[in-house]
């Protein structure tokens, strides 16, 4: 991803809307989102909750596909893609830390890690390794063999990222990452990705707080399903 | 995914509900092992029934007086308006061709007396021919002979049982018994036969029959045994001896001819017939099971549906977690498949010690069926719970606590 060149976004949304059918209502989820993201970039996307940062998030990590519009992941267009095919993206080309961390609770910390080359269809020797180089590049490789609910919320987290470098994705989606943390294991979790932006990884950071947002290098701001100026954004927030 | 990382990751979830899973294959075990154990059964009771008739020979034709229109049982005893006589036997015999003896007997219950001691038997009036049709032999001394019937000499031959009753383990050969008041010496001494179909061949004591038919006051027998002597003529032979005896009684077909291997063959497809009945009966046991599975299947992918999100965000395709629940329920299955084996098998094993007058049978067959059906029931009723499981949505599953 590096080899890049900085023209070429990595990702690129062009008037991408959800709208979901929710009984006999259509409820709006994004509106003509235009977005690009290049190699590198440290984005945080900001918004109340409800705003649709959650359902841009989905759409970003191939979770979901947009009702219109285009979006593209490395110049590939990603909207027509078969769930087969989505499965195949998240699991090389994106990796997920949610806010509650999603780890198999009866799981090692170290098998937790290996689940994507699981399913990328790694072998057992690579697969160990791979996990063990992730698990140190977050600096928990001493947890490898506790089971994921023996440990705290911060070492959860940090598992949760070693899972999401594991298979070297294209790009790190975050959602609310220290939502359940501490301010001292946030704070850390918040420096880690910092490093990981340096080291070359590209990263999207969804949360509704600012103090968090500001450690990205760009904000975007979203209301009611809307990318917003942050100017406009104060004003509306009052 | 490889298929050894699949059923890995099958084991590991049934080893972390231990007692659900064990209690899921229960319903599994039980009805393979009632396929098993209840196919033995009915395997064992054909496999009794075939060794009563061993040494019958197949190729006997019996021919019993009176005639009944329903077919392969033989008449009420003294049905018969006509009677069977040695006339029809010696028709039989001479113009025969294709039987290789024929042996006309007479039937009569008397007292056997030797000193103090007596004994109620079944006494058989025969001809030589006997021994050989119907594959009873004497041990020591020598069978009815053709001089013995013409003379109607008061010989006779005890069964093993009369012999032991009467004299003991003191030699008989020779001695004089008095049967139905009469006295009678001791020619010979059979084989032991034991009891076919409750009836003891031992103990019955044989007489020379034209002999037999002056002490009971008849000229009447109780059938004629014929043994064809190329198996493949039975049904000629049947014939054969039909138009003989249809002439010889003035054109009235007043007997009746039965086969005794049509008879057999009939009641073992009977006895088959039951032995299947009896395995799918177990076998609807053995689906319950599986509805078991099902059930318990559909609560797993419920309960783990959060672990269902999590694979799919990290790249797991819906066939992945298809398979993956598919070998869940078939793990179970056929872990249930084999400990019903193991337990019929046992149970098999327990009824042949129990009852070891029942020759209980395990066939091959059984084993494969019950196993492979327990396989197909944790497929069949797996695949509903495993294609909920793969058709969930990523982000529904996620949200899902």
């Amino acid at each position: 991803m590096e080899s890049a060149a900085a023209s070429e976004p990595l990702l690129r949304l062009r008037k991408v809307s959800k709208i979901y059918e929710a009984g006999a209502q259509a409820v709006v989820g994004l509106t003509d989102v235009d977005l690009d993201i290049f190699p590198g970039d440290f984005l945080a996307v900001m918004g109340p909750s409800g705003s649709g940062k959650s359902t841009l998030m989905n759409i970003l990590g191939c979770l979901d596909v947009p009702t219109s519009g285009a979006y593209e992941i490395k110049g590939g267009p990603v909207s027509s893609l078969s769930p087969e095919a989505l499965a195949s993206l998240r699991n090389r080309e994106i990796g997920f830390i949610f806010q509650v961390f999603h780890l198999l609770p009866r799981y090692t910390a170290q098998r937790n890690v290996e689940l994507p080359l699981l399913y990328a269809g790694v072998g057992r020797e690579e697969r160990s390794a791979r996990a063990l180089e992730a698990l140190r590049a977050v600096g928990i490789e001493d947890r490898k063999d506790h089971l994921s609910n023996q440990l705290s919320g911060g070492q959860k987290q940090k598992v949760a990222i070693a899972r999401a470098l594991v298979n070297r994705p294209a790009l790190l989606l975050a959602d609310e990452p220290t939502g359940n943390l501490d301010s001292k294991s946030g704070g850390e979790l918040l420096a880690i990705l910092a490093r990981l932006n340096a080291e070359g990884a590209t990263i999207v950071l969804v949360t509704h707080d600012l103090s968090i947002a500001r450690s990205a290098k760009k904000i975007v701001y979203i209301i009611d399903g809307r990318l917003v100026t942050s100017e406009k954004f104060r004003e509306m927030r009052g | 995914m490889s298929p050894l990382e699949f059923v890995h990751v099958a084991l590991d979830s049934l080893r972390t509900n231990r007692l659900r899973s064990a209690l899921t294959m229960l319903g599994v075990i039980i009805g393979v092992a009632a396929v098993i154990l209840l196919v033995a059964l009915g395997q064992g009771t054909k496999n009794y029934v075939e060794e009563q008739f061993a040494g019958l020979g197949a190729n006997i034709l019996i021919v019993t007086p009176g005639k009944v229109e329903t077919k392969g049982g033989p008449p009420i005893i003294g049905a018969a308006k006509h009677k069977l006589t040695l006339d029809d036997s010696r028709i039989l015999e001479k113009k025969g061709y294709l039987f290789s003896g024929v042996a006309p007997v007479v039937f009569g219950a008397a007292e056997v007396r030797l000193a103090s001691r007596s004994r109620n038997v079944t006494v058989l009036g025969v001809t030589k021919e006997f021994s050989d049709v119907r594959n009873i032999h004497v041990e020591v001394g020598n069978f009815v002979t053709d001089s013995d019937v013409e003379a109607k000499r008061r010989v006779c031959m005890l069964g093993r049982t009369v012999k032991r009753e009467l004299f003991g383990n003191a030699n008989a050969l020779g001695q004089t018994v008095k049967i139905s008041g009469a006295r009678f010496r001791v020619m010979g001494v059979m084989e032991r036969k034991g009891v076919s179909l409750g009836f003891d061949i031992d103990d019955i004591v044989f007489i020379p029959v034209r002999t037999a038919m002056d002490i009971f006051d008849t000229d009447a027998l109780l059938e004629i045994l014929l043994s064809v002597r190329n198996k493949n003529d039975i049904d000629s032979g049947k014939e054969l001896a039909r138009s003989l005896l249809f002439k010889n009684h003035n054109r009235h077909e007043d007997f009746t001819i039965t086969n005794q291997a049509a008879m057999l063959s009939s009641l073992f497809t009977i006895l088959d017939t039951l032995t299947y009945v009896l395995g799918g009966i177990a076998a609807i046991s053995l689906l319950v099971g599986g509805i078991g599975i099902m059930n318990i299947m559909l609560v797993t992918v419920k309960e783990r549906t959060n672990e269902i999100g999590i694979r799919k965000a990290v790249g797991a395709r819906d066939r992945d977690i298809l398979l993956q629940f598919l070998l869940e329920s078939t793990t179970l299955s056929a872990a249930g498949g084999i400990g019903g084996m193991l337990l019929g098998t046992l149970g098999a094993g327990i009824i042949r010690i129990a009852v070891p007058k029942l020759p209980v049978a395990i066939p091959p067959w059984a084993i494969v069926l019950a196993f492979t059906f327990s396989v197909f029931v944790g497929i069949f009723f797996g695949v509903y719970p495993a294609r909920k499981a793969a058709a969930l949505h990523p982000i529904e599953a996620l949200r899902y606590e």
